[in-house]
């Protein structure tokens, strides 16, 4: 299920990656504009919050609610628990660092970090905002979901000695050097990866061994992916999904 | 698998037909190259044998022994450390990588002379060293399975090198003079710009999940005033070559020296071999203006022992 890196490396449009990472057959992506329009009607004025409301509440009202006519809300594509799709390829936010969420809506909107799925949705919030909706969606506990794509233990396997130890022919560092033994991440340096969907992971590895930098920060990634081949990183992909779910 | 897209949108569909299709305006992404130079490994053809190469037997249980102490000493050899610091930590790689002092150059480099002690030492007693200052800890007794597995696992990657010549990619790769003195004060500019981010503002490191990820630079927890580190020269070839981490090389020569002298300019515990005079135990041991230790920073004197944590701390529950 994992799409080949050289169609991830190239998406330029919204419809474009709506198709080729989310792979929907053709009613189900009209049936998903279908929702986007309806949505307009049900927009509502997140702006009337009472200023008494604090940050997490006031996400949370920005996560469910359109801010944008003609465009869903963040929960439609994220889940209102911010369990993301793993499936498909859109991110957990639940239970990330907000101050890297909100920094990366600010490289989203900057147009930095290119992504013609989320920079409508980032352009149109303000910084308030923007701290709003990362404070809820950090605030989140964990789902504890299965991860939704299929991976054999040979995969997982090559991915945990991927994380672990890196790899003694490339020389490339371990994961875990960076994201920790556990995949918790370290402070506000780097995001946290366990439970993460696997097919966005393998999308955003890719995305810098192509030589996308996303933000000043993507410079130690796209260091990291530089030897990574197709195998490797679907098989990394598949081991951090699978992180924290191990019995 | 498109359920779950309907699920979270279908509640508000209202039946209106219809698509929103965005046009893109985004240009397609030009890849910038690869900005830095990688000014070490790449270039040394030797690879040390790999993991998977680890032989079945008696002899391969011993290698590794030595890898796990290399990379976890706290628990594979807990009553001889004293300090947070793994060995792979400065020897990047499970020793292996090339310009970040590997152990396979280093096993075919003994028994050798040292001005450090003044004689001729074998690789164990090289070793011993590693544990008294570099992770400011106790010395393991000669023939210690400690480092008996080590001197097996650096024996194990080395093989297939000449003995008695120096590898290429052995210790740091040499850095000329800096134009201009080492300076504390750009030192610091460098470090909160390249370093702080993982080493933390206060040279503490960082954890994750109570596991030491990025290791102190300075402080009790590091390494101490007789280590190879408080070296600013060794410290600032390191550093040129191997930090930040993974982007080796982007330092310029300049701000490598400075970011050496400002780390090698803090508190760290005491040199055990201290005599209870701070300028005597620096003619004695490092009288050298590459070693801070005595010199006096911010009005203060390097190694006072009034703020100065002890030398040796390993764990008494290990003992
Ligand atoms: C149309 C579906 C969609 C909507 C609606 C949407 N997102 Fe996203 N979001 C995505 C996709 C796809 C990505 C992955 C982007 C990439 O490829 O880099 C993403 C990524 C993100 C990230 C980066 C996560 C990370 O780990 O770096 C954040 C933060 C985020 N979205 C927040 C939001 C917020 C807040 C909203 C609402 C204001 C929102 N999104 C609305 C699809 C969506
Ligand atoms: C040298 C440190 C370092 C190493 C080693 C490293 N990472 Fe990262 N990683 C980072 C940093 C920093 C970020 C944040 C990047 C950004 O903001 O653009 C990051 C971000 C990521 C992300 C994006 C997460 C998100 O929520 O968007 C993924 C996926 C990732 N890393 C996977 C990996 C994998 C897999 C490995 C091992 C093959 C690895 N990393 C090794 C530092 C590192
Ligand atoms: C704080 C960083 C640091 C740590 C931690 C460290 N070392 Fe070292 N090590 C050095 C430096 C710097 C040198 C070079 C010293 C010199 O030239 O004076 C060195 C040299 C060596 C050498 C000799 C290399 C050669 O080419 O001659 C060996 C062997 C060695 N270390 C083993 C170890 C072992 C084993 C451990 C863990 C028990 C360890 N080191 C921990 C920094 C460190
Ligand atoms: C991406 C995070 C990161 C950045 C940024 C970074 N380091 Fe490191 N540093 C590490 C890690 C991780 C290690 C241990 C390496 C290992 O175990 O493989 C390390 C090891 C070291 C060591 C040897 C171990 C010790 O505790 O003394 C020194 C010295 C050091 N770094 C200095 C620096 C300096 C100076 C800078 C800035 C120029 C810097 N680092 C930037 C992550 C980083």
């Amino acid at each position: 299920m994992l799409m080949s890196s050289q169609s991830l490396a190239t998406d330029t449009a919204e419809n474009s990656v709506l198709s080729l990472l989310y792979t929907i057959p053709t009613a189900g992506a009209r049936r998903w504009r279908v929702a986007i329009v309806a949505l307009t009607l049900a927009a509502v004025a997140v702006a009337s919050a009472s200023a008494g409301e604090s940050d997490v509440a006031v996400g949370r009202m920005i996560a469910a609610q359109s801010l944008i006519p003609g465009r869903v809300a963040c929960a439609a594509c994220h889940m209102e628990n911010g369990a993301g799709q793993p499936d498909v390829g859109i991110p957990r936010l639940a239970g990330l660092d907000a101050r890297q969420l909100e920094e990366q809506l600010a490289y989203f909107a900057k147009g930095e970090r290119r992504s013609a799925a989320m920079a409508p949705y980032a352009v149109a919030l303000n910084n308030t905002q923007r701290r709003q909706v990362a404070a809820y969606f950090a605030s989140l506990p964990v789902p504890a979901e299965p991860d939704r794509l299929a991976s054999t233990p040979q995969q997982l396997a090559r991915g945990r000695s991927l994380y672990a130890d890196g790899d003694q022919h490339t020389e490339m560092q371990a994961c875990v050097q960076c994201h920790g033994v556990t995949g918790l991440g370290v402070g506000q340096f780097s995001p946290r990866l366990a439970g993460q969907s696997a097919a966005y992971v393998a999308d955003q590895l890719a995305r810098w061994r192509a030589g996308d930098m996303r933000d000043p920060k993507g410079a130690f990634m796209q260091a990291e992916a530089r030897t990574l081949s197709d195998t490797d990183i679907a098989a990394v992909a598949a081991y951090v999904a699978h992180l924290g779910q191990e019995p | 698998m498109t359920n779950r897209i309907l699920l979270s949108v279908g509640l508000l569909a209202a039946g209106i037909v219809g698509g929103v299709v965005i046009a893109s305006t985004t240009a397609l992404h030009v890849s910038p190259s690869f900005p830095y130079v990688s000014t070490t490994a790449h270039q040394f053809a030797f690879k040390p044998r790999t993991d998977d190469q680890i032989p079945k037997t008696p002899f391969g249980d011993m290698v590794r022994l030595g890898e796990n102490i290399f990379r976890d000493p706290q628990t594979y050899a807990a009553k001889y450390v004293g300090n947070d610091l793994h060995c792979t930590n400065c020897h990047l790689q499970a020793g292996r990588l090339a310009g970040a002092s590997p152990m396979w150059a280093a096993y075919t480099a003994y028994p050798a002379y040292r001005s450090k002690n003044g004689h001729v030492n074998s690789y164990q007693e090289r070793l011993q060293g590693c544990f008294r200052y570099s992770m400011n800890g106790k010395v393991p007794p000669l023939g210690d399975p400690v480092l008996v597995a080590l001197e097996s696992y650096s024996y194990f990657l080395a093989k297939g090198l000449p003995v008695g010549e120096d590898a290429p990619g052995k210790g740091f790769p040499a850095l000329a003079k800096p134009a201009e003195p080492p300076d504390y004060k750009r030192g610091g500019e460098v470090y909160a710009r390249a370093c702080a981010s993982c080493h933390a503002a206060d040279g503490q490191g960082q954890s994750s999940a109570n596991k030491v990820a990025f290791p102190p630079l300075w402080g009790a927890r590091s390494y101490n005033w007789g280590a190879g580190m408080t070296n600013v020269k060794s410290a600032a070839a390191f550093i040129r070559a191997n930090m930040p981490l993974n982007l080796g090389g982007s330092l310029s020569e300049q701000e490598a020296w400075d970011v050496a002298l400002y780390i090698d300019s803090q508190v760290r515990p005491q040199d055990p071999r201290f005599d209870g005079d701070v300028q005597s135990t620096r003619k004695k041991y490092q009288n050298t203006p590459m070693s801070m230790y005595g010199q006096t920073v911010n009005g203060a004197v390097l190694g006072d022992p009034a703020v100065t944590p002890p030398s040796g701390t390993v764990p008494a529950t290990a003992n």
